[in-house]
């Protein structure tokens, strides 16, 4: 939380803070009632060697919310979760897992996350259904294995070995023994990765079942449009560091710092007609189109401000942002606000 | 370790069985472990077991067969072929691969993928030297030792043997960041350490000391001696066995040290 503050802090034209902690409250407030988190994360900090792989990062997750962390490759993200799940030792910083210390109880929370991370794999010829079979022991008390590679739409595979399986299989299946400890929460790391478009929306209504089962799910992704159809609540991460927090929409409202309408005047006009209004925070003139940037109830502003000079305006289009513009628009603003060191 | 396995509950019985039966499963599946460390020795030995010349005890050897000779050379054999092809590929191959890795994030550590693997190698090993014996003394002739006492130190040889060579494999799939390099380090391990078990010539032909002395302070050449002397009603003293206490002692160690899950 206040990571986001941080964010609208530098926020010169968007919403005031006082919008956005009400947003990020009744967000919070709408996922969890009043029960605490399930996953609380606190100032973690890790470095590999002389690279700071995740530095400050704080948050936390409710029961039953889709928690997207979100960032390029590289932003640190799967680390983040490394350390959620006990298996790597965070160089500073608090987290608790269920009130678990991921490392000391390691044990006990693996029985109660179910984890599915990149870069792991099944040995090649071991068939799906012993797979499940095998990860299946591995738990106190594990799902009905059929049952859940019948959800998945596994049933035909269930004898093919793991080598042989599609990647859009492989997925399913590693969702599968991630699910087969019944676990609380499903922390699922760039699960989409590698798959084609539409492997990738079977894949995404998936988690929303998963989640209908009343599962609390962590999932890690680069994919904008993943974490704007899927999460209840998205972490921004950037170079290791948390830029911001909160629901996709909003993040994508406040991220940038205007909306833009285009629009073609009738006449010409100075420029100072319309960045005078306080609505508008930037003005681009190409001959007779014109684009604005800015804020609040900008369309009816510009266009009023111009009828008034007695200019029309005409194919007034509205471009909306969504949240790639936002994390466009923030992880750029942390990279320049670092190395002017204006964020710390 | 065994009385770690003793105090498992049902639950992780059932899961580390599981664990070997899957590894069988693949053994079964990819069966150049199985080849090398059954056929091939099994090979040999129907070879000169039928070939009269190499059956027949000679002064040279004092008095014994080749085929007699040898046999032990097949057991130590069928020990570097379980501990060296297969074990470390198979491990390094799932670390690469992110076996590991997933069953990290499981209330199952990986751990216990490299137990069950060990087990795995230990069966094999069972079997082909099963099969050498059987068929060696029920088909060929093979002299088996003596008495209880040759039996029970060529089973001290064996166990030794086994432990030494799985060490040696183990270290490895410790270092050896992919199949590939596993293989190119056992082989650098696997030739050496089958010459000095006598498996291209008998030592005993060469007549160097430099090549007995190196012998002894292998673990092939001790566990051949070991077994050699065993087999043909000989004590083997206690070098062999401190040789071998000592290779196992380090490469587990080593193994222990330098083994990265991921």
């Amino acid at each position: 939380m206040s990571v986001s503050f941080k964010y609208i802090e530098k926020d010169r034209t968007g919403m005031s803070i006082q919008e956005l902690v009400q947003r990020d409250t009744r967000a919070s407030v709408s996922s969890n009632g009043s029960a605490p988190p399930v996953i609380e994360i606190a100032h973690l900090r890790k470095e590999y060697g002389t690279t700071v792989a995740v530095d400050d990062v704080s948050f936390a997750v409710h029961r039953g919310e889709i928690f997207g962390i979100l960032g390029r490759n590289g932003a640190g993200k799967t680390t983040t979760v490394e350390c959620i799940t006990g298996l790597r030792r965070p160089d500073r910083g608090e987290i608790s897992v269920f009130g678990l210390d991921p490392r000391r109880d390691r044990h006990e929370l693996h029985e109660r996350v179910g984890v599915q991370l990149q870069d792991s794999a099944l040995p090649d010829l071991l068939r799906v259904r012993e797979a499940v079979e095998l990860y299946a022991s591995f738990y106190r008390e594990p799902a009905d294995g059929r049952e859940l590679i019948a959800t998945l739409g596994l049933q035909d595979a269930e004898h093919m070995y793991f080598k042989h399986l599609s990647g859009g299989q492989k997925q399913r299946l590693s969702i599968v023994l991630a699910l087969i400890g019944q676990p609380e929460i499903a922390v699922l790391d760039e699960l989409t990765t590698g798959l084609d478009p539409e492997a990738r929306r079977d894949t995404w209504r998936l988690i929303e079942g998963v989640r209908a089962r009343g599962v609390t799910i962590v999932l890690v992704t680069h994919f904008m449009e993943e974490a704007e159809r899927l999460c209840d609540r998205v972490a921004l991460i950037d170079h290791g560091r948390m830029v911001a927090l909160d629901r996709p929409g909003a993040l994508a409202l406040a991220a940038t710092t205007s909306k833009r309408i285009r629009l073609t005047a009738t006449e010409p006009f100075p420029d100072v007609l319309l960045s005078a209004l306080p609505e508008v925070s930037a003005v681009e003139h190409h001959g007779p189109e014109v684009v604005v940037a800015g804020s609040g109830d900008l369309v009816t502003a510009v266009v009023l401000a111009l009828h008034r000079a007695g200019i029309h305006a005409e194919d007034v289009q509205i471009e909306t942002a969504n949240l790639e513009d936002a994390f466009l628009a923030l992880t750029d603003e942390t990279t320049h606000g670092d190395t002017n060191g204006v964020t710390r | 370790m065994s009385t770690r396995a003793l105090s498992l509950t049902p639950r992780q019985r059932r899961a580390f069985g599981l664990l070997v039966a899957g590894e069988i499963k693949i053994a079964i599946r990819r069966p150049v472990g199985l080849l090398v460390a059954v056929g091939i020795p099994f090979a040999l030995l129907v070879i000169f077991g039928s070939i009269p010349a190499t059956t027949r005890p000679l002064s040279a050897l004092g008095g014994i067969s080749f085929f007699n000779l040898y046999v032990p050379t097949l057991m130590v054999f069928v020990l570097i072929a379980v501990g060296l092809t297969g074990l470390p590929q198979q491990l390094s191959g799932y670390r690469q691969q992110g076996v590991l890795r997933r069953m990290s994030t499981t209330p199952v550590a990986p751990s216990w993928l490299l137990a069950a693997q060990t087990t795995v190698s230990l069966i094999l090993a069972v079997i082909g030297i099963g099969i050498l014996l059987g068929a060696g003394a029920g088909a060929y002739g093979l002299a088996l030792p003596h008495d209880v006492g040759g039996d029970f130190v060529s089973l001290v040889a064996l166990v030794l043997t086994a432990a030494a060579t799985i060490g040696l494999g183990l270290l490895v799939a410790a270092v050896a960041k992919s199949p590939q390099i596993a293989s190119a380090l056992t082989a650098l391990f696997f030739y050496p350490l089958a010459f000095f078990s006598g498996l291209y010539v008998p030592l005993q032909e060469i007549h160097s000391q430099l090549i007995t002395d190196i012998a002894k302070g292998l673990p092939t050449g001790a566990g051949f001696n070991a077994l050699h002397a065993a087999f043909t009603g000989h004590s083997p003293g206690v070098l062999p066995f401190l040789v071998l206490a000592g290779w196992i002692i380090v490469s587990s160690l080593a193994a222990a040290r330098l083994f990265r899950w991921e």
